[in-house]
């Protein structure tokens, strides 16, 4: 009889053998699930755990027509770590060179460059690479409540810093000091940003050490086109100006998240993905500048330049029916793509001129006293004013009244037409007297004189330095009433000029100047749309109605001061300006003292048409152009008008602007032949 | 043969314990595919989610290139270089009409189709050929 396998010593041994064999596996998973734990996760944590940020890309800037004006372009930015670098690989390095657009021994300086000294400051951690937090949290509460507590007329946060803030180049990644005190360099950076076609060129050479990381940067496909407006991002990628710095809120994104796992090779381990959470991309942003009356502008400033060299000069054009910008120009300008070649000498081509700088508006002010005094029922376009007095007695003390220019001489009292058509500065300051001082304060104010337009763009000044130059009646001495009225005494920006005429343009109302029409969201669709904001009503229709027609008699005429704004076909309103810029002159006693000066002048016009129905509403403002011109004396008639009517000329095919007086009925159109009838 | 009965059941035991590691093995290989039938799925969703994110970029990319392109300067640039002679209509070229323009040219256009000559009589006449015919 067999007793089978299972003798009793097999069985004890094998049941021994078990529970040896079941009970170390048994201390094994013990000892790795709970003794060491902590150990262990925080290892598994530390080698497998990952967090991939995702990058937003940041929204578009366009113009009224959808073109692009500043767009966030994907590139690839090439860095090595020196520290791997094959040696065989070292015949790769011209052809990396060329790829790159790169001096080779620059490259080879680069990529032989294994150390460096512990005092070289650098990033422990490079900027991009790792994940910071803080850079995703969500808009702060308080910043969204600014920013949507008063739409449509949103007001945003205005912090703008017109200064380049130096752009750190954080181009190396350096571990910590060895005992010698040198670091190992781990990242240095090749290329800020080659195109994808060509990144993988270099990836086709297989460098090991080398690769390159999907990067946002901002390009600006029109280069100085409105350059003033749309602002720029410096290389951390920060806004500094323009409408990227005001519009941050709605053009940045928000920065996604991965938590996923890698494996030993560092590659992701797809499946181990426990939280995703996904970029948002930033809004577009829709301005009402229209890129080709833009162009127009500054293509005018470029011949305004090349004829008369000035120290400056602006052209703003905008819709008076609803107060939005259509063009800002500025000489000088510059290259948004390149704003960081300019030397520190020329950092002022940055300056938006038109909203930041003041100037004497000079006999453009006219149209305020002129406007006040009709609106008031004080007088009516056929009041008349003795312009020949040399003093005039106002609330019982003798004021002496301005000079009228020399080619003015009048030899009968003109009527406030006239005044304002042959700009007379007697006439103006009696016009003002009829109202006295305050109720003239009041009126300049009601037309945005002194008080900040809250134009979002371009670091206007604010209220207090409003206060300064346009001082209360309370602080004025004896003349400054006799001279603010011509536009002398008091200082305003071209963006407020251009404000003040768009009273008279859009029917006796202030509207806020805007240059934001639409925000959209990454898939295109209207998030916010910004319509027109009456700030308040300055003067009655009826007026404003007056004044448009009074204003028609500055172009009209060979012998007034506008005429070469007209434009035939088209009732054009206006007015011209020339003031005589303050100089500093040394005394004799050693001082220097601000007086007038006969020699420089800012040279302006302002005016809208078709004047009986504003459509358009341009404004031509020209620093210091006396040296070029004829007489060497810049008058805004011979210097700005002209522009101001070639502009016109331009803007009447391209906006299908009808004059009234040719068709009154609406809804035509036009089209263009190339001879014949259509 | 007999075995003892304490011991009958050693057999079936050992047969049992091949059957619970086969099956366990089973199950463990199948749970094992399972996985990675998973982490190919996620791997091939992360390489198609990087080709579309590949794609956006690049279409982001030419987007701006288009953009580049279109800038007037560049326009005008081009047009003196390639003698074009384009230039910005004159004012004295349009022409204002008192209706819809597209519904007029349309109309100026289709007069022709159902006259021998259009509206403008200075148009060119149609040419004809005569084909002899052989019977």
């Amino acid at each position: 009889m067999s007793k089978g396998f299972a003798s009793s010593h097999r069985m004890t041994f094998i049941a021994v053998l078990a529970l040896c064999v079941f009970g170390s596996l048994e201390y094994r998973l013990y000892s790795l699930h709970v003794l060491k734990r902590n150990h262990y996760l925080s290892y598994v944590e530390h080698v497998r755990h990952e967090i991939i940020p995702t990058y937003s890309r940041r929204g578009d800037i366009r113009d009224i027509n959808g073109a692009l004006l500043a767009t966030s372009m994907s590139v690839v930015e090439v860095g090595v770590d020196p520290s791997v670098l094959r040696d065989k690989e070292e015949s790769k390095w011209p052809q990396l060179a060329e790829l790159l657009g790169m001096p080779f021994e620059e490259l080879k300086t680069i990529l032989t460059t294994k150390y460096r000294e512990a005092s070289v400051t650098g990033v422990k951690n490079p900027q991009g690479l790792v994940f910071h937090l803080e850079s995703n949290q969500p808009k702060v509460e308080k910043e969204q409540t600014e920013i949507t507590q008063d739409m449509p007329g949103v007001t945003l946060p205005k912090i703008e810093n017109p200064t380049v803030q130096a752009d750190n180049d954080d181009s190396t990644v350096m571990d910590e000091a060895d005992n010698t005190g040198k670091r190992l360099i781990r990242y240095a950076r090749l290329s800020k940003g080659i195109d994808q076609a060509r990144y993988a060129e270099i990836e086709k050479l297989k460098i090991h050490g080398v690769y390159g990381t999907n990067v946002y940067r901002r390009a600006y496909p029109h280069n100085e086109l409105a350059s003033h407006l749309i602002g720029y991002l410096n290389h951390q990628e920060v806004p500094l100006t323009g409408i990227e710095h005001y519009a941050n809120f709605f053009l940045r994104g928000q920065d996604g998240w991965v938590e996923t796992e890698k494996d030993g090779k560092q590659r992701e381990l797809a499946q181990f993905r426990t939280r995703e959470v996904p970029a948002a991309d930033g809004y577009s942003v829709d301005l009402s500048i229209d890129s080709a009356i833009q162009h127009l502008a500054e293509a005018e400033l470029q011949e305004i330049r090349d004829k008369y060299s000035p120290q400056k000069a602006t052209i703003i054009i905008s819709d008076p029916r609803t107060g939005f910008i259509l063009a800002m120009a500025n000489y000088p300008t510059f290259n948004l793509n390149e704003y960081n070649k300019l030397p520190a000498s020329e950092l002022s081509k940055m300056r938006n001129v038109a909203v930041s700088d003041l100037y004497e508006p000079g006999s453009v002010f006219k149209i305020i006293a002129a406007s006040a005094a009709l609106d008031d029922g004080l007088v009516n376009p056929n009041t008349t004013f003795d312009c020949t007095l040399k003093e005039i007695e106002y609330k019982g003390k003798i004021k002496p009244l301005p000079a009228e220019d020399k080619s003015d001489h009048f030899d009968h009292p003109l009527t406030v037409s006239e005044i304002i058509a042959h700009s007379s500065n007697k006439g103006a300051v009696q016009l003002a007297m009829k109202l006295g001082e305050q109720r003239f304060y009041d009126y300049m104010h009601s037309f945005g004189i002194g008080l900040p337009t809250g134009f979002p763009v371009g670091n206007e000044p604010d209220a207090r330095t409003f206060r300064i130059f346009v001082p209360p009646p309370k602080y004025w001495d004896g003349l400054t009433f006799t001279r603010i009225p011509m536009g002398q005494s008091v200082a305003a920006t071209a963006l407020q000029m251009h404000q003040a005429m768009g009273v008279i343009a859009s029917g006796g109302v202030l509207l806020k100047p805007q240059i934001i029409k639409r925000i959209r969201d990454s898939n295109g669709d209207i998030v916010c749309r910004f319509d027109r904001v009456e700030e308040r009503r300055v003067i009655k229709a009826s007026t404003a109605k007056t004044m448009a027609r009074m204003l028609l008699g500055v172009t009209s005429g060979s012998d007034s001061t506008g005429f070469r704004a007209a434009i035939p076909g088209y009732e054009v309103g206006g007015k011209t300006g020339t003031t005589q810029k303050l100089v500093p002159m040394q005394m004799a006693s050693g001082k220097s003292k601000l007086v007038y000066s006969k020699t420089h002048h800012v040279s302006s016009f302002v005016g809208f048409f078709p004047a009986t129905d504003p459509q358009v509403e341009i404004s031509v403002i020209v620093d210091d152009a006396d040296a070029r011109t004829p007489g060497k004396i810049g008058y805004g008639g011979l210097v700005a008008a002209p522009s101001f009517k070639h502009l016109g000329e331009q803007l009447i095919p391209y906006m299908a602007i009808r004059a009234p007086s040719v068709l009154g009925a609406a809804g035509r159109s036009m089209v263009v032949t190339q001879g014949g009838n259509p | 043969m007999k075995t003892l009965q304490n011991r009958a059941f050693v057999n079936p035991f050992v047969m049992g314990t091949m059957l619970v590691v086969c099956g366990s093995g089973a199950i463990g290989l199948g749970s094992v595919w399972m996985r990675h039938q998973i982490s190919v799925a996620a791997n091939e969703n992360k390489v198609i989610e990087n080709h579309i994110v590949e794609v956006g970029r690049l279409n982001q990319q030419v987007t701006a290139w288009v953009a580049e392109e279109q800038d007037i300067t560049a326009l005008l640039k081009k047009n003196n270089e390639w003698h074009l002679g384009l230039v910005p209509p004159q004012e004295g070229q349009v022409q204002i009409i008192a209706q819809n323009s597209v519904a007029r040219l349309t109309a100026k256009r289709d007069q022709g189709i159902l006259t021998d000559r259009g509206i403008n009589s200075a148009a060119p006449k149609p040419i004809t050929f005569s084909i002899p015919v052989q019977r």
